[in-house]
């Protein structure tokens, strides 16, 4: 059936939990394309033919009519699981962007394909020229603090860093009281988990 | 017409709607079997919304009522809508009816949507709310594609205010990483 595969790539997305990243399909988004130039073969000799027939037989002629509009909706069909296939893959290298810094992990960046890859790194590099033309770090988190130290725990070797305020030995399951702003990117990057209570 | 990209607008048309050919067509292999790459009038094929939807306009095929909204359905829905499996007759059940009815004109989908909505949508609620998780899995087997992103609202937005009234962490590792995830050595 007509545009079955291009649908098997759109319900790919579908199932892949929200907000996360499966391994880009290159083997099928190939045969989608590929679909789709028999389509076009099709339609354009289809067209030919009609032309040939001329206006004289008309039955014969709306067959061919039909035929061609079967093909061309295919297309139409096929290039929209397309776009939205690589659209929606899209959004969430955006979203990457604004919350993992520019440090992709391993295990994500061999999911994108290198266009996208391309894309990721262009687009946060943007971010960062942006933030920083404005001196405000817009990826950080938009409620006030009760208190500018919260209490984390570290849960990968991260090393000694020069912190804000401090110099930092983060070592694995050292737990410190850091600034809310030193301490976000970590967390976000999944490197310490925030303490309560 | 919905969002260019959605996905879930594209999986609802893919949803297979009978319907008989008006026209023959030429140069079409729709079917392994058919060798000769032509379809006769009057042929009886299951054709997916979109292309269904675009020859029917055109008049060359007909569209009939797919088989999710025929009497059984209808009367199970009468019984007790909020435990009839929509999910295996088809997950799109809802986008699908609102799409079907702006070809055929039956006047009765849309209040048998709407009576299967307001029973089901109690239910998923009151489940979402209360259920233990045990408890669920066979529950939602039977919702369609929309059902469950109404549950799954209703679940986080249940885990958010128990958050907010205990106090829980405000940070948390970014969603697009994972989850499943552990510390090396654990």
């Amino acid at each position: 059936m007509y545009g079955r595969k291009a649908c098997q790539l759109v319900k790919e997305l579908e199932n892949s939990e929200s907000g996360q990243l499966t391994g880009f399909n290159t083997d099928l988004f190939a045969q989608v394309i590929e679909q789709c130039d028999g389509h076009v073969n099709n339609l354009q000799a289809l067209l030919r033919k009609m032309q040939e027939v001329g206006s004289e037989n008309q039955t014969a002629k709306n067959a061919d009519h039909f035929g061609a509009l079967m093909h061309h909706l295919s297309l139409v069909r096929n290039k929209r699981c397309l776009m939205a296939y690589v659209y929606n893959r899209a959004e969430i290298v955006q979203t990457l962007g604004w919350t993992v810094d520019c440090v992709l992990p391993e295990e994500i960046e061999e999911k994108l394909s290198s266009s996208e890859r391309e894309y990721f790194k262009n687009h946060s590099a943007t971010l960062k020229s942006y933030m920083s033309d404005l001196d405000i770090d817009l990826a950080l988190d938009m409620v006030p603090p009760k208190d500018p130290y919260i209490k984390v725990r570290v849960l990968e070797e991260i090393g000694t860093v020069v912190l804000s305020d401090q110099l930092a030995n983060l070592a694995r399951h050292a737990i410190l009281f850091l600034r809310r702003t030193d301490a976000e990117q970590y967390i976000a990057q999944g490197k310490m988990e925030e303490l309560t209570g | 017409m919905a969002n260019y990209y959605d996905i879930d607008d594209i999986l609802a048309d893919e949803e297979l709607v009978p319907a008989v050919f008006l026209e023959a067509v030429n140069g079409v292999g729709l079917f392994e079997s058919n060798e000769a790459n032509r379809i006769e009038p009057r042929s009886k094929v299951e054709l997916p919304f979109w292309l269904a939807q675009e020859l029917h306009l055109r008049q060359a095929v007909s569209v009939n009522i797919p088989p999710c909204f025929n009497k059984k359905t209808r009367e199970e829905i009468g019984a007790d809508g909020a435990h009839v499996d929509l999910r295996s007759r088809c997950s799109y059940f809802y986008e699908l009816g609102c799409k079907i009815v702006q070809l055929i004109g039956d006047k009765t989908i849309g209040s048998l949507l709407l009576v299967a909505f307001q029973t089901r949508y109690k239910e998923v609620l009151i489940k979402a709310h209360t259920a233990a998780s045990a408890l669920t899995p066979k529950f939602l087997s039977l919702l369609t594609k929309e059902e469950t992103k109404l549950y799954d609202a209703a679940k986080s937005s249940t885990a958010a205010f128990k958050t907010w009234r205990m106090g829980g962490p405000r940070f948390q590792k970014a969603a697009v990483l994972g989850r499943k995830r552990k510390p090396i050595g654990e």
